[in-house]
């Protein structure tokens, strides 16, 4: 009996390290917004070609609360378009992956203010609370109440459901996946999943080879996979082959066979490892790839 | 999110390496032990290359000469909220007496419970070792196989398991004095999967896997 005491007190004494915390990639930090002026790391760098002249480039912060806040949080955003036309424009909201800051995505968020023509679509992007500029700190559920307070703008100035793309990268397919499936202030019309995470349980069978549940090591609870099963929204799936982050099949086939909307189309590209499809496809494939899926 | 990835990967290899062989050789009949293992993969961290180093503390008792029980706490996944034991026995299959060599199997079964949301699993294990005698029975060298099974058919997504096998070869040497032993194990972890790119920053051989560093200290009773 002594025994068992002596395990259980183990258990429940056992200390509370979490993951989570350590999952939110923050460490470059930053004091103002450079964008085509950054020269860290970025994933490419557009020519020329792809300028967007300063007038259409909107940097302005967003008051976010969740359901489950205290407090609003201040995030920073940045829109790329003419903000009075946002009645009639489509919209893509692009929801970023986890590495650093907008400066990191800003030459993605530019290549996207070119799908079907130099700035034919609004681009919408956000710093989530911790990242950036932004106050506050990381959390899943921020996530969410971030990316809602993005879109609840977008309504405010005139934007319809039926003229908004959802677009997630990486972990960005989290807050992308999650609004569509339980929409807050809007519904996005469509969904583009770029390197799509699966989830923490398929992380930890990836990494341990075992079956064994992300709950050994977080507490989040993004679950794309499941989640995706009652998205109905047309979608369109794109992943790397040699994405050695997210892999293709673990992940992402993972999410694209549990789609049961009305629409789905999948590109994997050859030679793309995680950050690198757009490169890999060619700017103008991957813009008309995007294109034909909005004009569908 | 990549940072998520590496992370997961790097807890996964502590899952199921932190520590040595639990024994090469069986105790006495009667004899018992307790050891505290410290080691892990190496990193690069800086200009020098250092193991991780993570805890566990066993014990072990003879129940005959050739079959030793053993039962172990890990200490670093309780620090995450998962209590983590291995239950088992070192049985000796062979022993050449002049040629001062034997052959051990370690069955164990690996447990783990998460306090957060109550996950349980279970991962049978089977070291495999071979071990010479050397310096005049003072030490012994040994060579080995550490082998995790997966048992279920199913995985995340009720995904169909394919791998039920995870193989991770080792070598080591043991130093006994009258009480105490000191082992220094080197185990090859994860050799199938590529350890580039990576936050953690593994010492692998030829971008795969990672090359892991044990220390035993052993006090015998």
């Amino acid at each position: 009996m002594k025994y068992l005491v002596v395990i259980v007190s183990l258990v429940l004494f056992s200390s509370c390290l979490r993951l989570d915390d350590n999952f939110y990639n923050l460490e470059d930090k930053i004091t103002e917004y450079k964008l085509d002026n950054y020269t860290g790391e970025q994933d490419f760098i557009l020519d020329n070609s792809y300028y967007i002249p300063d007038s259409l480039i909107h940097h302005f912060t967003l008051s976010s609360k969740g359901p489950d806040d205290n407090n609003a949080t201040t995030i920073h955003a940045i829109y790329i378009g003419s903000i009075s036309k946002i009645q009639t424009d489509t919209v893509i909201m692009y929801c970023h992956g986890n590495k650093w800051h907008m400066d990191f995505y800003w030459q993605r968020a530019k290549l996207l203010a070119h799908t079907s023509g130099k700035n034919k679509y609004g681009v919408l992007m956000i710093d989530y609370r911790g990242y950036g500029l932004s106050e506050g700190e990381p959390t899943e559920n921020g996530l969410y109440a971030d990316v809602d307070a993005a879109l609840q703008w977008l309504k405010l100035k005139g934007l319809t459901n039926s003229r908004l793309m959802i677009y997630g990268f990486s972990m960005g397919t989290a807050p992308a996946c999650e609004l569509s499936n339980k929409p807050r202030s809007m519904t996005p019309s469509k969904l583009i999943l770029e390197a799509p995470f699966a989830s923490a349980d398929v992380m930890a069978n990836d990494g341990s080879g075992l079956n064994m549940p992300g709950s050994f090591f977080t507490n989040l609870k993004i679950d794309n996979a499941e989640e995706i099963k009652t998205i109905s929204q047309p979608f369109c799936w794109i992943h790397g082959i040699n994405d050695n982050f997210l892999n293709i099949n673990t992940h992402g086939e993972m999410v694209y066979k549990n789609y049961n909307g009305i629409y789905k189309e999948a590109h994997r590209i050859t030679g793309a490892d995680h950050g690198e499809i757009p490169a890999k496809m060619s700017f103008n494939d991957y813009l008309n790839t995007l294109s034909t899926f909005i004009k569908k | 999110m990549l940072r998520l990835f590496a992370i997961v990967v790097f807890i996964g290899i502590i899952f199921q390496n932190c520590a040595p062989t639990r024994f090469v050789k069986p105790l006495a009949k009667n004899q018992n032990a307790i050891s505290a293992n410290l080691g892990g993969p190496l990193i690069h961290f800086g200009n020098a290359v250092t193991p991780i180093p993570f805890t566990s503390f066993m014990y072990g008792r003879g129940i005959a000469n050739s079959t030793t029980a053993f039962a172990s706490i890990h200490t670093t996944a309780m620090l995450f909220g998962n209590f983590q034991t291995d239950i088992g026995v070192c049985q000796r299959l062979y022993k050449h007496d002049s040629l001062k060599f034997g052959i051990t199997v370690n069955p164990a079964v690996n447990m783990v419970y998460d306090k957060w949301n109550k996950n349980f699993r279970a991962w049978p294990q089977l070291d495999v070792n071979i071990y010479k005698d050397i310096l005049k029975d003072k030490a012994f060298l040994y060579i080995g196989l550490t082998n995790w099974f997966e048992l279920s058919a199913k995985k995340a997504h009720n995904e169909t398991q394919k791998n039920h096998a995870l193989i991770n070869p080792h070598i080591g040497m043991t130093y006994n004095t009258k009480k105490w032993g000191y082992t220094l194990e080197c185990k090859f972890l994860q050799m199938n999967k590529k350890n580039i790119p990576n936050v953690v920053d593994y010492v692998g051989i030829q971008q795969k896997g990672a090359v892991g560093i044990y220390l035993n200290f052993t006090r015998r009773f």
